[in-house]
């Protein structure tokens, strides 16, 4: 009697059980990764169609994901590589200033033109709106934004940020610097006149 | 407040310290510092409170119709 080998019906089986895990993982981190998403790109419309075109690519490809591993970066590497060959580079090449001033200076701004002493909680909430917020992240060249809104909205680590955007983890340390100062500087010309 | 070169290294260390990527070594010599510099931990302080701020007001929620067409997207079993 000829036995019928279970092995491709059960290999089969547990693939498709790893897919399906796979997929609700995945679907289950969404909301965390659209934050970032949101931020990277200019429009609604186009966080929407990013994250489309990141979960469609990402189930196509879930093979490739280590089980174990960091997924939300993962989901992220694949977005920012979206987001790069969608032809984001319209935008002008950053000026690059030199960074004169020290990491305390917005502080230092803002207390200078207070009149009266508060907290430093109020000075921050009551001087900054959030479309000044939001209006100046947007504002941050490409490069320096993305690492920005990896580290400060994603919460990702240095190290995460490198592997996403495949990019030194020295290179990562810079772009925040300088992304940050750019941030705050912007700030400041919103909250005080610059 | 005399502002001084430890509070030098202190500003330097800011944006490290609280993304959490300082050494042990690192962190312990900013905090002891802190304890005793008003002047930097204002600053410190006003920088924490900046970045939930920030993350605060940057956080859009997803729309929850993007979710069903993400949902959508996986393999028909």
């Amino acid at each position: 009697m000829s036995e019928v080998t279970p092995t491709e019906p059960q290999r089969l089986a547990t693939e498709a059980r790893d897919r399906v895990r796979f997929e609700e993982e995945a679907l289950e981190l969404s909301d965390q990764v659209y934050r970032v998403a949101r931020r990277l790109v200019g429009s609604r419309e186009e966080a929407e169609d990013l994250m489309q075109e990141t979960y469609a690519r990402a189930f196509r490809s879930w093979r490739s994901y280590t089980p174990g591993t960091n997924l939300r970066a993962w989901l992220l590497r694949i977005l920012t590589n979206l987001n790069i060959d969608r032809g984001r580079r319209r935008q002008r090449a950053p000026e690059m200033q030199p960074l004169e001033e020290g990491d305390y200076f917005l502080y230092n701004k803002l207390e200078d033109s207070s009149r009266e002493r508060r907290s430093d909680q109020d000075l921050v909430v009551d001087r900054l709106s959030q479309d000044d917020v939001v209006s100046a992240l947007s504002a941050v060249p490409h490069d320096f934004r993305d690492v920005v809104v990896l580290v400060d909205i994603g919460d990702f680590t240095y190290q995460d940020a490198a592997q996403i955007l495949d990019i030194p983890i020295g290179t990562v340390m810079s772009r925040l610097h300088r992304g940050r100062r750019i941030l705050k500087t912007a700030l400041a010309e919103q909250t005080v006149g610059g | 407040m005399q502002y001084d070169d430890l509070c030098d290294q202190c500003e330097e260390w800011m944006q490290p310290y609280l993304d959490r990527e300082l050494d042990d070594t690192e962190r312990a010599e900013a905090e002891k510092h802190l304890d005793g510099c008003g002047y930097c931990r204002k600053r410190y302080r006003f920088e924490e409170s900046l970045r939930i701020f920030v993350r605060q007001v940057c956080s859009e929620e997803m729309p929850p119709e993007l979710k069903q067409k993400l949902a959508a997207l996986r393999t028909p079993l």
